[in-house]
């Protein structure tokens, strides 16, 4: 019976520390959206920017806010930075999705497993109490 | 006739919406619409500041200069001139700025203004979801609080009723499922009626099934649709229902109809009879059992409407204590009807759109009073089910539908 209530102990701490992995695993996969949406807010943006930007004549002039500086830049750097940018953004957003795959699979095995060690705790109570 | 058989299942409605999971559904549905109203209105403040900005840059170039008061730090103001009017700089997103001239500026704002009056929209079609999921959670929640039974019957021809039945008492679930056995004497006079008047129709029903043999309705609607009707769903089912019923459907839909009323009447007849049976069906049920019957898809009803059979089903399906109300069993509901006093069936000529070879020939009517009136109803539909809403005793039922 000792035997069997010492298994049950752990049996318990491994639940409990099964748990925590899945609280972390939730963490992470909220993480992962909050991200994912600034991202996609941002890149909407930059398509904006690089909308008006096509609309502008060639000598109209064009700065760049860095920190407290409002410096001018050339219409076709502006151009080419905004592009690189939404580039950049687009593969983050990829690698963010790959991750967030990964995450809900490693989400969904770690909650099979902790089905499978709350079953066997039922088992062993239910073979407690018939003993 | 012989009874189809009828196998079954009875399944309590809070068993499959467990009342406080609807209730908690219900508020999560109102927590995420308040979220969505709350992003609806800083969008339109967005919008109303775009066209003050707009109005603003218009204004500004009408003058070479304007005198104003400066902004000096937090709490000070200069006075001082607002000089080269035609020039300004605009953010064009993420720390971008160009030069630009007033007019060239107002097209930006415009540019903008469209953009958020677009997800303006996207907005509001995402909260009419939302408010279509809360009514359907409220409405179930309802039915659940009022312990009504989803029940269902599968008839040999594979055509799936579903009847909700309040039973805040006992449903006898495989009673009810079982209703043909069981006829209770107990509600007795609308139970020989009912009888008498479904043999009748049965008769005429497969008379006339040979003939529709294969307007096999859609009986496609059903059972997922079923289950998610909400009253409302379920009015614009049977409307839908009704207007995509080819001719031969709504023909068999009727032919219960007809029966009731011995008309022959065609299809806009149907389609009003059943909805305004329905509704009436229901009413005078809930007059007299307090029965809330659960709309049934129409596709069901053009399935079924050749059985006799199921007329027999739905009358028995009434005569049980539970007094359960079968959606096909609007030939049952016809009876009801013609039991009870309906006036409020608004009716509609029923001749004039079909009928063409069915019109009413006359012969119909004839149960009582009340058929007569039925007649005239056949023709709308889903004004009809509406026009059945009202004064009526019955009214318990609409007030729960609506």
């Amino acid at each position: 019976m000792s035997s069997s209530s010492i298994a049950l102990r752990e049996l318990q701490r491994d639940l409990e520390n099964k748990a925590n992995d899945l609280s972390k695993l939730q963490k992470d996969i909220a993480k992962n959206h909050q991200v994912r949406k600034k991202y996609t807010i941002q890149l909407g943006e930059n398509e904006l920017v690089l909308k008006e930007l096509d609309l502008l004549k060639e000598d109209a002039n064009v700065y760049k806010l860095i920190g407290p500086v409002l410096v001018k830049q050339d219409l076709a750097e502006a151009n080419a930075n905004v592009r690189k940018r939404i580039e950049y953004i687009s593969a983050e957003l990829k690698r963010l999705d790959g991750s967030l795959q990964d995450l809900e699979e490693k989400q969904h095995s770690k909650r099979e497993a902790i089905l499978k060690v709350q079953q066997r705790i039922q088992s062993h109570q239910a073979g407690k109490a018939k003993a | 006739m012989g009874k189809p058989e009828v196998k079954g299942t009875v399944t309590s409605l809070s068993s499959v919406f467990p009342p406080e999971e609807m209730q908690k559904a219900a508020k999560m549905v109102e927590g995420k619409l308040s979220e969505k109203q709350n992003e609806m209105n800083q969008l339109k403040e967005f919008i109303a500041d775009n066209t003050s900005l707009i109005n603003l840059v218009q204004k500004l170039p009408d003058e070479l200069h304007h005198d104003i008061m400066v902004p000096f730090g937090k709490a000070a103001f200069f006075p001082g001139r607002l000089i080269h009017t035609n020039e300004f700089l605009v953010l064009l997103g993420e720390s971008y700025y160009a030069d630009r001239t007033a007019k060239q500026t107002v097209e930006i704002l415009k540019r903008r203004g469209k953009s958020l009056m677009s997800k303006v929209d996207a907005l509001k079609a995402e909260m009419q979801d939302l408010k279509a999921e809360a009514s359907f959670f409220d409405s179930t929640a309802s039915e659940v609080a009022d312990d009504l039974v989803e029940i269902r019957e599968y008839e040999e021809d594979n055509s799936t009723e579903r009847v909700s039945q309040s039973g805040p008492v006992e449903l006898e679930s495989p009673s009810v499922a079982e209703a043909d056995n069981k006829v209770s004497a107990s509600e007795d006079d609308e139970y020989a009626r009912l009888m008498s008047r479904l043999e009748e129709l049965e008769k005429e029903e497969l008379a006339a099934e040979d003939e529709d043999a294969n307007a096999n309705a859609t009986e496609t609607e059903t059972d997922s649709d079923e289950d998610e009707l909400t009253e409302a769903a379920f009015h614009r089912k049977k409307v839908e229902g009704y207007s995509s019923l080819d001719h031969n459907q709504r023909y068999l839909v009727s032919q219960p109809r007809k029966q009731l009323q011995q008309s022959k009447g065609k299809d806009p007849m149907n389609e009003e009879m059943s909805t305004t049976y329905n509704h009436q069906d229901l009413t005078n049920q809930l007059a007299c059992t307090g029965l809330t019957a659960e709309p049934v898809t129409k596709g069901n009803y053009g399935g079924e409407i050749s059985r006799g059979r199921i007329v027999h089903q739905d009358t028995k399906m009434l005569n049980p204590p539970v007094n359960a109300s079968v959606p096909s069993e609007k030939t049952s509901l016809k009876q009801i009807i013609h039991d009870s006093s309906r006036n409020e069936k608004p009716v509609q000529t029923p001749k004039s759109e079909f009928d063409s070879s069915k019109a009413f020939t006359g012969s119909i009517i004839e149960h009582t009073e009340n058929l007569e009136k039925k007649l005239p109803e056949q023709k709308t539909t889903s004004s009809q089910s509406s026009d059945s809403k009202p004064s009526k005793p019955v009214s318990r039922f609409k007030m729960q539908r609506k």
